[in-house]
């Protein structure tokens, strides 16, 4: 017997109840004042039950959090795996450390929001109507102003200031005084060094410059302070800082804000519609930084002596630290309000004064800045107690693989040469790990496979860069062990640097000397130069810096060399093709 | 000369779905599940319940991205019912979708399809 359904009935049965309701209903009908004059609609604040705020914040919380969670969980697992695994040591204070992180997710959340919905919008503004209203001079003085800002709202340059203490001041006096007493110059030629290269950046934009020939007069004073502070043999313990700080620089404020400025100047004259004048800032914002900074070196050593800095040190132990500001929470309060209260004054006078703009939906601007602010002050006490202490830990303990430390019992555990095989085979995953996990490279790798037509895929770009500062922090490592000077690996690596890009084409420059800006992120930039300063302290080194620089050349060398083998590969698949065709031809 | 064709088709529907951007993949999914062949995403900025929000509102992106799907007169109470349910369109702020019915289209039929219906 068959057994006959309505269609319609089957299909009410499976699908959602639907209710009709039209829409005439809902919309508000026509009101007229007395004088017959429409009155103008005012929607009603909407009123949520609290399931409609639950269901709306939880999606808005929840991918925020996750990527967070992302760039954070895997780099402090393996840290912590390693640790427990490989050297069989238990992590100290491992409650504190992973409230330290917890900090530094919910900060770094906070804050990338809050840079969204409050530092954002009053770059694309600017960038947007400065340039119509003022002359090219403001809008340079504009962008150079705005590039000492933004450096000190960079959260990862907190870092150069929680690492200050841990270096040694009777081994390197320079580097110490830099990092303490000099701690607001240090970020303020560094500053510098950003504006300048938000300067050439925008002139960039604007003439169509080639990057290749920047490039090139860009190093040759870098490295000619670099060999000059070489056989200085108290500056050239500064060096590793020095080349240190361009990575630190180019983060998550610097890189939007600059090139958003950019980008407003140049679309406003009509200019830079070349996919490619977005590349370029990143690797001068890196580069002038480590001029300033061995440029400041120099000014103190000519001014005082290390003999004075060590006996000013020692005053300011005995003296030791008082006062509620230098007290947990409240120093990192003071820190977070100094780095972005400048810097949204500064963008806001421009805005007011120069542009007299009004400033779109302020209540969401005000809300966005609080954010910021507030996750600044969070990430700074994650920084403190959970980077910064996991990082120098780690660093501490490694070395127990191959030379005997006092705080590991039976060190070392390993025969010397596997020891040091596996303190840079740990250096290696990590480097490779951490980059491969930036959200930021992920971003460049999807641009650079649409401006190349797809010959260079995003996985090659990405694989390409985590191998190099794989290689690099493995180097920065080696050197430590070792004591190589740093000048040593810095100067051949960026001869060879110099040349592979004479023999790159145009797009690959950029994509290569960019490439190294964008692999140092807030996470891993304080991780990887605390764990230098602690692995340089266990054995016993001068200085722990130079880990980071070098994981900046590394990446360069090895996507530039990625660029020329597929250029060579395109051209023997043309040369191919043209066989083909003429064989072809004969046939015919 | 080979004599150029064109087939019409007829009893198709558009539907359009305007989300807050980053969502559109899951919903595109979800529709092609229920059988939707294809779908065009683009850009667009949006503004209405953003505003009547209040703090709330910043969890709402001004940025949206319009998914347009083209399907069949039969499919599209399946495909927008399960659009509706990807895109939890029932929450405030999520986004709105339509759907307009459409006179004719053309594209690209496999000659084994098209064999079936000469």
């Amino acid at each position: 017997m068959t057994q006959g359904i309505r269609f319609g009935d089957f299909v009410r049965e499976v699908s959602l109840k639907q209710n009709y309701i039209s829409y005439n209903a809902l919309t508000p009908p026509l009101r007229l004042d007395e004088n017959g004059k429409e009155i103008p609609y005012q929607p009603a604040k909407l009123q949520l039950r609290s399931i409609d705020i639950y269901r709306l914040l939880g999606p808005y919380v929840g991918t925020r959090l996750v990527n967070q969670i992302k760039a954070v969980v895997p780099l402090a697992a393996y840290l912590f795996l390693f640790q427990i695994l490989i050297l069989r040591q238990s992590v100290l204070d491992h409650w504190v450390i992973s409230a330290g992180l917890i900090a530094v997710i919910l900060g770094l959340m906070i804050f990338m929001e809050g840079l969204k919905l409050g530092l954002m919008p009053f770059g694309e503004i600017i960038g947007h109507t400065l340039p119509k209203k003022s002359k090219l001079g403001v809008v340079l003085l504009i962008a150079f102003l705005l590039g000492i800002g933004v450096t000190f709202a960079e959260p990862a340059i907190g870092a150069l200031q929680a690492v200050g203490s841990i270096v040694d001041v009777n081994k390197a006096p320079y580097l110490y005084t830099l990092l303490n007493n000099w701690t607001g110059a240090l970020v303020l030629v560094v500053g510098m060094g950003v504006g300048l290269a938000a300067v050439l950046g925008t002139l960039r934009f604007l003439n169509g410059w080639s990057l290749k020939p920047m490039i090139f007069l860009t190093l040759i004073p870098t490295l000619g302070l670099t060999v000059y502070c070489m056989f200085d043999p108290e500056l050239n313990k500064v060096l590793g800082l020095a080349w240190d700080c361009g990575a630190v620089t180019t983060g998550p404020v610097t890189v939007p804000l600059v090139l958003s400025l950019g980008i407003g100047i140049a679309s406003a004259a009509g200019k830079g519609n070349s996919s490619l004048s977005g590349f370029g800032i990143v690797t001068l914002a890196s580069l002038f930084p480590i001029i300033g900074v061995m440029g400041l070196a120099i000014y103190v050593a000519s001014t005082v002596s290390p003999e004075s800095i060590i006996q000013a040190a020692q005053v300011v132990v005995t003296q030791s630290s008082s006062g509620w500001l230098t007290e947990t929470p409240y120093v990192e309060i003071v820190s977070g309000v100094q780095s972005i209260v400048p810097l949204v004054l500064f963008l806001f006078l421009v805005l007011k004064v120069l542009l007299k703009e009004k400033i779109p939906e302020p209540g969401i601007l005000f809300y966005g800045l609080c954010l910021s602010v507030l996750g600044m002050i969070i990430f700074n006490i994650g920084l403190s107690y959970g980077l910064a202490k996991l990082g120098s830990q780690s660093g501490s303990f490694v070395p127990a693989a191959f030379a005997p430390i006092e705080k590991v019992e039976g060190s070392p555990l390993y025969v010397y040469a596997v020891g040091v095989f596996i303190a840079v085979f740990f250096a290696w995953i990590l480097g490779f790990g951490a980059t491969l996990a930036e959200p930021a490279l992920n971003a460049l790798g999807q641009t650079v496979e649409n401006l190349t037509n797809g010959a260079f895929k995003k996985s090659m770009l990405m694989y390409a860069v985590s191998i190099g500062v794989g290689f690099g922090i493995s180097l920065g490592v080696l050197k430590i062990i070792f004591e190589i000077p740093i000048a040593y690996l810095l100067l051949p690596g960026y001869t060879l640097g110099v040349v592979l890009t004479a023999l790159s084409t145009e797009e690959f420059v950029n994509v290569a000397w960019d490439s190294a800006g964008v692999t140092t992120g807030p996470v891993t930039v304080p991780l990887v130069l605390a764990m230098g300063l602690g692995f340089g302290n266990a054995v016993s080194a001068i200085e722990g810096f130079g880990i980071l620089s070098m994981a900046s050349i590394c990446p360069i060398l090895s996507v530039l060399i990625t660029g020329i083998w597929v250029q060579f590969k395109r051209r023997q698949a043309d040369i191919h093709r043209i066989e083909i065709l003429k064989g072809q031809e004969g046939v015919a | 000369m080979i004599q150029r064709e064109i087939t019409v088709l007829t009893d198709i529907a558009l539907i359009t779905c305007i989300v807050q951007r980053g969502v559109a993949d899951d919903i595109i999914q979800a529709a092609r599940e229920a059988g939707a062949q294809g779908a065009t995403v683009y850009f667009a900025r949006g503004m209405g319940i953003r505003e009547r929000l209040g703090i709330l509102g910043v969890s709402v992106e001004v940025e949206k991205e319009v998914i347009e799907i083209v399907v069949s007169k039969e499919q599209v109470e399946r495909v927008f019912e399960r659009m509706y349910l990807a895109g939890n369109l029932d929450t405030p702020g999520m986004g709105i979708m339509y759907i307009t019915p459409l006179d004719k289209a053309a594209t690209f039929i496999p000659p084994e399809v098209l064999k079936k219906f000469s």
